[in-house]
């Protein structure tokens, strides 16, 4: 050890109380936010709108909704929502693989640019650069002949 | 109104729920990170990690917060970052790199749950986070 004991034990009481208030600034506005878009529909009206960017990225209109879920709110509710999504109508195999591509890629910005912009990060890079960056990759991808080799009809039965 | 009212209470009793649940999680990885940080380990790390974090412009320990994050999640990146002093740039391009490339574990499971392969977009996300750190770690300074 490059320390003595006490300063080390101190380091960790401190510590862990700064990411207790931390996590609690950042977890109850969060969670706030995400309740009231979910009350008020507002990511489903959201994606009717932006339809347009769906179609640049090489989707079909009925992928902006869980692709925004997931942008959002994270990438295990718009996993969920796919797979609510599938069970009444599933989804072309093209429309999956593109979502796949900008979900993992970019997901949950409300939480992350909270998270890390009060751990000091630049709350417009960690959020507006990266979900362009996303949308670029995803962009691109779509006009490759991997992509454009997928099956874009929803499958039948 | 009545159900703004009810959505800002159901808010604030589920922030504090998953705040106390993440914290179960990210004081133990803190603590072990305060603890490696002190440990011979660290010296070694960096002398191995620092030609790797020179890519991102970033100190050694950075490699810290990186591994963290692939293994466990932001949370995990975040704890991991409270051990140590970085910059603003460099908390940027961390941020950068472990957002893109996190959780693996978990998400290749939720991958492979609604139909990927996790192994092409564990690559995507691999290659795609060395990208954006050299990205970030040359024009770190002029975005903040």
């Amino acid at each position: 050890m490059t320390a003595t004991w006490d300063i080390i034990l101190k380091e960790m009481i401190m510590g862990s109380l700064s990411t207790m208030l931390n996590l609690l600034k950042v977890m109850i506005p969060l969670m706030i936010t995400i309740q009231l878009l979910m009350v008020y529909n507002v990511i489903e009206k959201l994606a009717n709108k932006l339809e347009g960017l769906g179609k640049i990225m090489g989707m079909s209109k009925n992928a902006m909704f869980p692709l925004l879920v997931a942008l959002v709110m994270g990438v295990s509710y718009g996993a969920g929502t796919i797979i609510e999504l599938n069970r009444a109508n599933p989804m072309s195999k093209r429309d999956l693989a593109l979502i796949g591509i900008f979900m993992f890629l970019c997901h949950g910005i409300i939480e992350t640019g909270m998270l890390f912009g009060v751990a000091g990060a630049s709350i417009l890079t960690v959020t507006g650069i990266r979900a362009l960056i996303a949308f670029s990759v995803t962009m691109l991808l779509a006009r490759t002949p991997i992509i454009r080799g997928l099956d874009d009809a929803a499958p039948s039965g | 109104m009545d159900k703004f009212v009810t959505a800002i209470r159901d808010g604030f009793l589920k922030g504090v729920s998953t705040g106390w649940f993440l914290l179960k999680i990210m004081i133990p990885i803190y603590l072990i990170v305060v603890l490696v940080k002190y440990s011979p380990v660290m010296p070694w790390l960096e002398r191995t990690c620092a030609p790797a974090m020179k890519i991102f412009n970033l100190p050694p320990e950075a490699v810290v917060p990186i591994i963290t994050g692939a293994f466990t999640d932001e949370y995990g990146v975040l704890a991991a970052l409270g051990g140590f002093e970085f910059t603003t740039a460099s908390i940027t391009t961390i941020a950068m790199i472990t957002l893109t490339f996190h959780s693996i574990p978990v998400e290749s499971a939720i991958a492979r749950k609604i139909g990927l392969s996790p192994f092409r977009y564990g690559a995507l996300r691999f290659i795609t986070a060395v990208l954006i750190g050299v990205l970030t770690g040359l024009i770190g300074g002029a975005l903040l």
